[in-house]
């Protein structure tokens, strides 16, 4: 048995969050997008037309400004009442947003989601 | 036997004879499969599930035997022997673990680890980067493995989303059959329109055994599935008024529908109607 990391996009983060029901055997999930912003332990990641995600770094994440990233990481809250956000496990720089075209991507979450079971173990 | 099976892994699969598990392996039974040299596209999850029907049977998944894998995901550990190279592959769906054997032609024709590493380094597998291999499905003891082919560095994220589409794809051509012949079925008229158009092929698609046949065998079997009917069927002569062609041929090309058996006679041996069960 190994860690199982559903692809999503913003919209389903509230699915994922620990609190959601039912006994979900995993709230870590993958999600790409653009870096947009980058302060301190924190950034922001715009995701194609389906808004932007917030995640909380860990002390060795390299993000850079304008990149294209995967980022792997936990559904949390955010502080203050900011609604959610990622607290990230790991992230991989896929480099030039212009090289991926982010509708396949959306594409792909619809198809691993709709055709769950050679993807993820039902929840 | 060995021999044209690893033909396909180049000089890189030489060494998979030597394998102290190969015992158990599926390989074995690979010889009397030479027909499937299919590359399926697949996630880590289908090759967990795999099944295999009986120890040292070929690994099925959606039902159907599975000859070599192609699978993208993130490499989350390298680990090198003096024989080969074990890498663990996650993709998100699960985790399994590649040995890729280290080609000792090319290892002996560069001396130097120097010469090594500037030959290889187009190639290079990195820790978490991204990587497409394909293989065969083996196992050790009860743990399952992937036999590599290739390990090949993934730049492209296009790349990435389209093989997992891709696996998407076959999986449902495998556990619903081809596209269109959900609606066959359904539409037999619109198929029987396209007699001669490329639809056709999938409109006959129910029947596999169609596909091969003479184009007029595929007319006369479209004719008898859409022609209204009664349970006799059509006689031979209705057929040939109807089709335009002399009696001769549809006799020939009815022939072969019944060879087949996706036709059978029913008042007499002229007059046919689809066997469907």
């Amino acid at each position: 048995m190994s860690l199982q990391t559903p692809r999503i996009l913003p919209a389903h983060l509230n699915t994922f969050h620990p609190s959601s029901s039912g006994p979900r055997s995993t709230h870590t999930i993958r999600i790409l997008g653009t870096v947009t912003n980058l302060r301190g332990d924190q950034a922001t990641i715009t995701c194609g037309n389906n808004g932007d995600v917030t995640l909380l770094l860990k002390p060795d994440s390299h993000l850079q400004m304008g990149k294209l990233v995967e980022v792997v990481g936990k559904v949390t809250d955010l502080d203050g009442g900011q609604g959610l956000g990622i607290r990230v496990l790991g992230t991989t720089d896929w480099g030039n947003p212009a090289d991926c075209d982010y509708k396949i991507y959306e594409q792909v979450v619809e198809a691993t989601h709709r055709f769950k079971s050679i993807f993820y173990d039902a929840e | 036997m060995d021999g044209g099976y690893n033909s396909y892994g180049g000089g890189g699969g030489g060494g998979g004879g030597f394998m102290p598990g190969e015992m158990n392996s599926p390989s074995g039974g690979k010889g009397g499969d030479r027909d499937n040299k299919t590359l399926r596209p697949v996630t880590v999850k289908q090759i967990v599930d795999a099944s295999q029907p009986f120890p040292e049977a070929n690994y099925q998944v959606d039902g159907a035997d599975v000859a070599s894998v192609l699978f993208i995901g993130q490499v989350r550990n390298i680990s090198s022997q003096s024989t080969n190279v074990t890498y663990k592959i996650d993709d998100g769906t699960g985790e399994i673990e590649v040995k890729k054997w280290v080609d000792s032609a090319l290892a002996d024709s560069m001396d130097t680890d120097e010469g090594k590493v500037a030959g290889e380094s187009k190639n290079e597998i990195e820790l978490n980067g991204y990587a497409r291999v394909s293989g065969a499905i083996k196992s050790f003891g009860n743990k399952r493995y992937v036999g590599a082919h290739n390990v090949l560095p993934v730049k492209d994220i296009n790349e990435l989303h389209c093989h997992i589409l891709e696996a998407t794809v076959v999986h449902l051509f495998f556990t619903r059959g081809p596209p269109g012949s959900a609606n066959a079925g359904a539409s037999a008229g619109a198929a029987g329109d396209a007699v001669m158009g490329g639809a056709e092929d999938y409109g006959a698609g129910q029947n596999r055994a169609v596909l091969s046949m003479s184009p007029l065998a595929k007319k006369i079997y479209q004719l008898l599935k859409t022609e209204p009917q009664d349970d006799t069927g059509l006689h031979m002569q209705q057929i040939a008024s109807k089709l335009n062609t002399p009696a001769t041929d549809v006799a020939r090309a009815g022939e072969e529908l019944l060879g087949a058996g996706v036709i059978f006679s029913t008042m007499d041996e002229q007059t046919w109607a689809i066997l469907e069960y």
